[in-house]
């Protein structure tokens, strides 16, 4: 039984409007959570800590140890995220346009390159782009899909979601999505019950049987979780998804390429490899074409994929959607390939590389944020608002100098939600959601994802690597 | 009558040695001549000691790529060509005409005319540009970077290494051929032109009978009607008869001849290679021709 709440319940901070009206009330969606989570006896209070300990004890980290120290995990907060079905539709239907975009945009740049010609996207930019890997044009991927996980940053500012990022190189994080939901299940079945929340289970099912149709001999396709290895921030990911797909997870000096076919070394025998499953950033996947140093791919690999022996996931190349300088003609692609409006917005973005836009700026600089086009995990973030005179005039000359390397956004004020204070009481921190996006011959979102928290409530930048947690996210079936 | 071609018969052999045995190896080579204009190749050869069977493609500049597996353990790895290639001479000069930037911006060759791994385009380059030609952005503007880069630095083997930089070269004041290239395509990225790098080799001139030694490089630029033409900032103008081609690419790094990547815990030493290119008389040039038609219609009449 779920007690409304009464009078006993303490007030909502209205700041976390993700969860909260602004009169207080917590928002329909959340009604029932908030009640029986703020009621009386709740098992709230506690449940971080269970939560911790449920995380240790299954080795799920994230992040490298240091010295002698046990692998950090992610910080979990247990007041859900949740999202009504309406919502959710309008949201799902948006990131499979754009997921669908960003894959006909990867066709092209190697294909005919019609949306360069046409000025529909900056050649410059994509020409400039380490994600593009020239030596890839004319390669056409099995059943001609490049993008089949990806992974979109979505951030809700004044009510409505807008796109802060798109990752289609090795998005991560679906694992943590998934063991969130575990955890919940085992420490508040009955609100999950409660509030009909949409299974994410089917997350595995999927991902498997889109990659199996890649496969060159589906009826018997051996799948591979390549990973950069044990000291990859995201290996415990890698590890569960090889696990919950049926695949081998290998590290590249595992693999090994013969007359142009990819076996995997194991237990002293060879066995052939179909689909890779790559997590591991493309240029790294073959010293013979790419970086000569990576020990992380093998040699001949990318042969392979090209005379069609082996598939890999994501294709090869897809990193130049990844490109930060070129998530602005996002929307232009939607219109251009797929003829439609797009149903979700850019966070607004500037060109550091054009002139005008660059000018505009440095002149604007305390409403901008400026991020490396080519990093990822939140390093290298700066906030106009907070530099000084010297910080900005350093800013500034560092776009003049190297305007293909940096990317300025609109400082947009991310929505917040109720998340439990260290003294047990609640407080609003920043979020935003990262759904999981599997393209098979139509796009499928996963109904859910990882939704990450600002380590404190001043901090605006959510990334695990900068001490951001997660929370379990939620979809309600009506 | 038009000019008479010359003919050349070109040995390049690399010789790889590891301070002990590896294996498998997997290598790259881009060793055969790519024809163009005046160009043919009549004759093209790759041995490889120990013996594999090589397997080309043709890489995103249009390179011929031969790929060779070593499956067995070795601690040499040979790679012989021989090629006879026949150059005539153009009728004359070109002259180009230069690009609007908005025509460029959306043409493939943009790509040629932005900075790429081992040609940035920083503000010392520009400066150059600026001292040397003003604001001349015309063809002829080039020609002058182009016989300007010898007189102002010394060619010296030694005084950079096949992994010098455009710094290098400023700062040092001598280079070779690479480094003068990589010179001359920032010069010329920065003045609007798509210019893109040339591997090959220098055929012998006026009476000698043949070259020894390592490989040449050059530079081409596109004018705005599409064609290309070549220019030779180690000896300063125009190429000629004697420039071989090989490779084209945005700098060394798309047409480095070999590239490879081996097991093993072995040292590879810095691979030796050694260049002849010698003139041919025209029966001679005819029969080499002949042979390779021969050679492969043999081989075709052992199938079924």
């Amino acid at each position: 039984m779920i007690a409304p709440p009464g009078p006993a319940c303490p007030p909502l901070p209205t700041s976390a409007d993700e969860c909260v009206t602004e009169g207080g009330r917590p928002r329909p969606p959340y009604a029932r959570t908030l009640a029986a989570a703020l009621a009386d006896g709740s098992p709230l209070g506690g449940m971080r800590e269970q939560a911790g300990a449920w995380f240790a004890a299954r080795g799920i980290t994230f992040g490298v140890p240091a010295a002698g120290d046990a692998a950090p995990i992610i910080p979990f907060d247990p007041i859900p995220r949740v999202l009504a079905a309406a919502e959710w539709r309008t949201l799902e239907r948006a990131l499979g346009q754009r997921v669908m975009a960003l894959d006909a945009f990867i066709a092209d740049c190697y294909g005919a390159q019609r949306a360069l010609r046409e000025g529909i996207v900056p050649a410059r930019l994509v020409y400039s782009s380490t994600g593009y890997l020239r030596d890839l044009v004319g390669v056409r991927p099995p059943r001609s899909t490049h993008c089949h996980v990806a992974g979109i940053d979505v951030v809700r500012v004044d009510g409505a979601f807008m796109v802060l990022e798109d990752n289609v190189r090795v998005p991560s994080g679906i694992a943590y999505a998934l063991v969130a939901r575990e955890a919940m299940l085992e420490l508040a079945h009955d609100w999950i019950s409660a509030a009909g929340v949409r299974s994410i289970d089917g997350y595995a099912t999927r991902l498997r049987r889109s990659l199996q149709r890649i496969a060159p001999r589906p009826w018997q396709a051996s799948i591979a979780v390549l990973t950069p290895g044990p000291y990859n921030a995201a290996y415990f990911e890698h590890r569960m998804l090889a696990d919950a797909i049926g695949g081998m997870l290998v590290t590249g000096n595992e693999l090994v390429v013969h007359e142009d076919e990819v076996y995997c070394r194991h237990q002293g025998t060879l066995e052939r490899v179909d689909v890779v499953y790559s997590r591991v950033n493309a240029e790294w996947l073959d010293p013979l074409l790419f970086r000569p140093e990576s020990l992380l791919g093998p040699p001949g690999l990318i042969e392979a994929w090209r005379r069609g022996n082996v598939a890999i996931a994501n294709s090869p190349g897809s990193g130049v959607a990844d490109d930060k300088a070129i998530y602005p003609y996002v929307p232009a692609m939607v219109r251009y390939y797929l003829g439609e409006e797009p149903l979700i917005d850019n966070v607004p973005t500037y060109d550091i590389s054009d002139d005008r836009q660059r000018r505009h700026v440095v002149t604007n600089l305390d409403r901008m944020v400026i991020k490396p086009v080519d990093a990822s995990g939140g390093y290298g973030i700066g906030f106009g608002r907070l530099m000084d005179a010297a910080e900005r005039a350093a800013t500034a000359a560092q776009l003049d100098a190297h305007p293909r390397a940096w990317l300025a956004q609109e400082e947009v004020r991310l929505s917040r939600a109720l998340c439990l204070a260290p003294d047990g009481g609640l407080e609003a921190r920043a979020v935003d959601l990262r759904p999981f996006v599997l393209l098979d011959e139509r796009p499928w979102v996963v109904p859910g994802g990882l939704t990450r928290v600002a380590r404190d409530t001043e901090t605006l930048v959510v990334n695990s690597s900068q001490g951001g947690g997660s929370k379990d996210t939620w979809v309600l079936s009506r | 009558m038009g000019p008479q071609p010359l003919t050349f018969a070109v040995s390049h052999h690399t010789l790889l040695r590891y301070s002990e045995a590896v294996a498998p190896s997997y290598n790259e080579v881009r060793m055969r001549p790519r024809d163009r204009g005046g160009q043919r190749t009549l004759a093209f050869a790759l041995i490889t000691s120990p013996p594999s069977v090589p397997r080309s493609r043709v890489d995103f500049f249009g390179n011929t790529v031969h790929r060779i597996d070593i499956g067995d353990l070795h601690e040499t790895l040979g790679m012989a060509v021989e090629t006879v290639v026949e150059s005539t001479p153009p009728r004359r000069r070109p002259a180009l005409r230069p690009w609007r930037r908005p025509d460029l911006e959306r043409d493939a060759r943009l790509e040629f005319a932005l900075a790429s791994p081992r040609v940035p385009l920083w503000s010392v380059t520009a400066g150059i540009l600026r001292d040397w030609v003003g604001e001349d952005r015309s063809f002829d503007a080039l020609v002058e970077l182009a016989t300007r880069i010898p007189n102002q630095f010394r060619y010296s083997t030694g005084a950079t290494t096949v992994d010098s930089t455009i710094d290098d070269l400023l700062s040092g004041g001598a280079g070779v051929c690479q480094d003068f290239s990589h010179l001359f395509l920032a010069l010329a990225r920065h003045a609007g032109w798509p210019a893109r790098y040339v591997s090959g080799y220098l055929g012998p001139t006026g009476e000698l009978e043949s070259t020894a030694g390592a490989s040449h490089a050059w530079v081409e630029v596109c004018g705005a009607e599409g064609a290309w033409a070549g220019l030779d900032p180690t000896h300063g103008g125009h190429v000629g008869p004697h420039h071989l081609r090989l490779a084209v690419g945005r700098d060394y790094g798309d047409v480095a001849p070999h590239r490879g990547v081996y097991y093993g815990t072995a040292k590879a030493a810095a691979p030796e290679v050694t260049v002849r290119v010698t003139r041919m008389s025209e029966r001679a040039a005819r029969t080499a021709e002949r042979g390779t038609a021969l050679h492969w219609q043999q081989q075709q009449q052992q199938q079924g």
